[in-house]
């Protein structure tokens, strides 16, 4: 069950993280850039369907594939996600209410089809974990609290044509999988085009690209990223298809009885 | 008729689109498997205790607000000759709007928190043809049934009215390995109105708990067996149930008093209460344990008690998963642990290998004490 609760948060990853909202003549301090990503403009309400694409070192491949929505209300969000692939988890549902007050746990819901019945399930769970095989963490999918990592804004350059500021971030619990990241993130659409992710000792882990960046409905959106671990060359595509800002979704949808009646 | 549903299952094989974005349009959901599953008892005889094979298919038809959904099994049974055949499971209409959702037809119905353990979860009874050797979703029976529900952002209300009951399945022919032997079993509750089932629950679903409240006119759906005959009686539960998440745990809590429930002695009350505790642990462990009582007012054996422990653990990136379930009878010692380890090749196709473990001297699991089996499962997907 657990790896259906760390695909979960995977929908705002397209739509919140590793996006900034407007440019900045003046100079910003790390934690400033950082802080905009997570208050970045995104629409009241969101859908979106994802492909993910699991590849081995040897070339084979796995897929999932989950549809979202989600709801804003106030400071607080509300998802709700449900497995379309493969087959044998198709119709798992999944809803959770996020809450931006920090040490308020979120809340969390799994349905399993199988069962014909709706589980609350923890709502804090192992940040370091890789969700459903891949080479992303939960951490990495999740709403990080900016305080959760100290900031250095190290210098701007140009990265694969795009001129970016290179952030440093160094996590405050010495406990987490990364002793610290760099993110370059593009000054036109204030998103970041690339993140290495290093290990405790200090060795390059994991690499973030993400390489299709597209505005919808006025909102600059990732379309595709891949994470690869450098260390294992096991890698994981993640393509972003239909987004939509804005949708009509009434906030009945993110309830219990309707994770329970699917899509 | 065979042929028709052949071709209906073979028809859910082909694969289309989930669904269609307009709301106006015909929606059409498609999934289902193919499994073939073989087990041999691990001591002398070596006989096999199942070996069957069969196709689901399962469709959901949407316009709008309304849909049915039936789901049904193509199966070839080699051990129980009986059970070869076309399944219907569930098979109901619905209509479901922002806040009404109502359902009719065979359905199978769920209440509590409680995992594999049934306190307030007593409207579709059990199937005990392999006893717990079959999928979850097939042990459970469907009845026929109306649910009606109304839900707000924190709160549901349910009715359900079921107006002809369904009752276990316990296999007695000696031929089928997981017999529970010649019981002479009375008649069911003739099919009257005043013979209905009916109840409710009021659930309730907040930043730090769920809980909720439940009551149902019902029966004993297990018979009980009263001078020498396995017998159905009238009686009312009223539940409650609650789950509090707590960090990397959850805490479950069910009761159910069971009012006037016949007992092998005639009737008395009895007090069901269960607690369980998940762990999700991190690094792909989860660990979930709960330990269920029942206290008889009346009796000889007024306490009894049953547990159950749950360990997994994914490994090789999430594509082989080992679980270990046991029930654990508290109060006569026996234990069934079904260990099992699940390989997936790919997207479509896993293995499941296991060994299902029983040992009792005496109570619940006595008469399935010599049937300790390995089995294999192979499980296609679509």
């Amino acid at each position: 069950m657990k790896k259906i609760l760390l695909i979960a948060a995977l929908f705002q990853l397209s739509t919140l993280n590793f996006q900034l909202s407007t440019c900045f003549a003046q100079k910003l301090t790390g934690r400033e850039i950082i802080q905009k990503v997570k208050d970045r403009p995104d629409g009241d309400t969101r859908y979106g369907e994802m492909e993910l694409t699991l590849r081995k070192k040897n070339g084979s491949t796995r897929q999932r594939k989950v549809t979202s929505w989600a709801m804003d209300e106030g400071k607080d969000t509300k998802k709700m996600m449900f497995f379309t692939y493969p087959g044998d988890v198709k119709g798992t549902g999944f809803l959770t209410w996020d809450y931006d007050q920090i040490g308020k746990e979120d809340a969390k819901w799994l349905y399993l089809p199988a069962m014909k019945k709706t589980r609350r399930i923890s709502g804090s769970s192992s940040k370091t974990d890789y969700f459903m095989g891949t080479d992303f963490t939960y951490d990495d999918m999740g709403t990080r609290h900016v305080d959760e990592d100290t900031h250095k804004l190290l210098r701007e350059e140009v990265k694969d044509g795009h001129k970016c500021w290179v952030v440093e971030s160094v996590p405050v619990d010495k406990h987490e999988i990364y002793s610290r990241k760099v993110t370059w993130i593009r000054q036109d659409c204030l998103i970041a085009a690339y993140v290495e992710y290093y290990d405790k000792l200090n060795k390059l882990h994991r690499v973030l690209t993400i390489s299709d960046v597209k505005q919808v409905q006025g909102f600059w959106t990732i379309q595709k990223m891949e994470m690869k671990n450098v260390q294992t060359e096991h890698s994981t595509v993640i393509v972003v298809k239909n987004s939509q800002y804005d949708v009509k979704v009434d906030k009945s949808l993110f309830t219990v009885t309707k994770l329970e009646k699917g899509l | 008729m065979k042929a028709l549903t052949i071709i209906a299952l073979l028809w859910c094989m082909i694969p289309r689109p989930a669904s269609a974005q307009d709301e106006d349009s015909l929606r059409i959901g498609v999934k289902g498997f193919v499994d073939t599953y073989h087990a041999v008892r691990s001591e002398s005889p070596n006989d096999w205790m199942s070996s069957r094979s069969r196709v689901r298919g399962e469709v959901t038809l949407e316009k709008g607000h309304t849909g049915a959904y039936v789901s049904a099994n193509l199966v070839h049974n080699a051990i129980l000759k009986d059970r070869t055949g076309f399944q219907l499971r569930e098979a109901y209409a619905y209509y479901s709007d922002n806040h009404w959702d109502v359902r009719a037809g065979r359905q199978i119905i769920t209440w509590g928190v409680a995992d594999a353990l049934r306190l307030t979860d007593i409207i579709s009874p059990m199937d005990y043809t392999e006893f717990l050797a079959q999928d979850y979703d097939d042990i459970r029976i469907p009845v026929g049934s109306l649910r009606l529900r109304y839900s707000q952002e924190k709160w549901c209300a349910e009715v359900v009215a079921i107006p002809v009951s369904s009752f276990f399945e316990l296999p007695t022919d000696a031929e089928n390995p997981w017999s529970v032997g010649p019981l002479p079993i009375g008649d069911e509750p003739s099919h009257r109105l005043y013979n209905m089932e009916y109840g409710g629950r009021l659930s309730f679903f907040l930043s730090g708990i769920d809980f909720s409240l439940s009551a149902l006119h019902t029966w004993n759906k297990q018979p009980v067996f009263y001078n020498g005959v396995g017998q159905y009686r009238r009686m009312t539960m009223l539940g409650a149930d609650c789950s509090i998440p707590f960090g990397q745990f959850v805490i479950r809590g069910e009761f159910a008093e069971y009012l006037d429930e016949a007992q092998t002695f005639g009737r008395a009350a009895s007090s069901n209460a269960l607690l369980g505790l998940d762990w999700y642990a991190g690094n792909d462990w989860s660990l979930s344990a709960q330990y269920a009582h029942k206290y008889v007012t009346s009796g000889e054996h007024r306490n009894t008690g049953l547990a159950t422990l749950r360990i997994s653990k994914d490994l090789l990136r999430n594509t082989l998963a080992l679980q270990s379930f046991a029930y654990i009878d508290v109060t006569n010692g026996g234990v069934y642990n079904r260990l099992s380890a699940d390989y997936a090749f790919n997207d479509q196709l896993h293995a499941i290998l296991g060994y299902d473990f029983f040992h009792a001297d005496r109570g619940t699991f006595v008469v399935y004490g010599r049937n300790s089996e390995v089995f294999v499962k192979l499980k296609y997907s679509f």
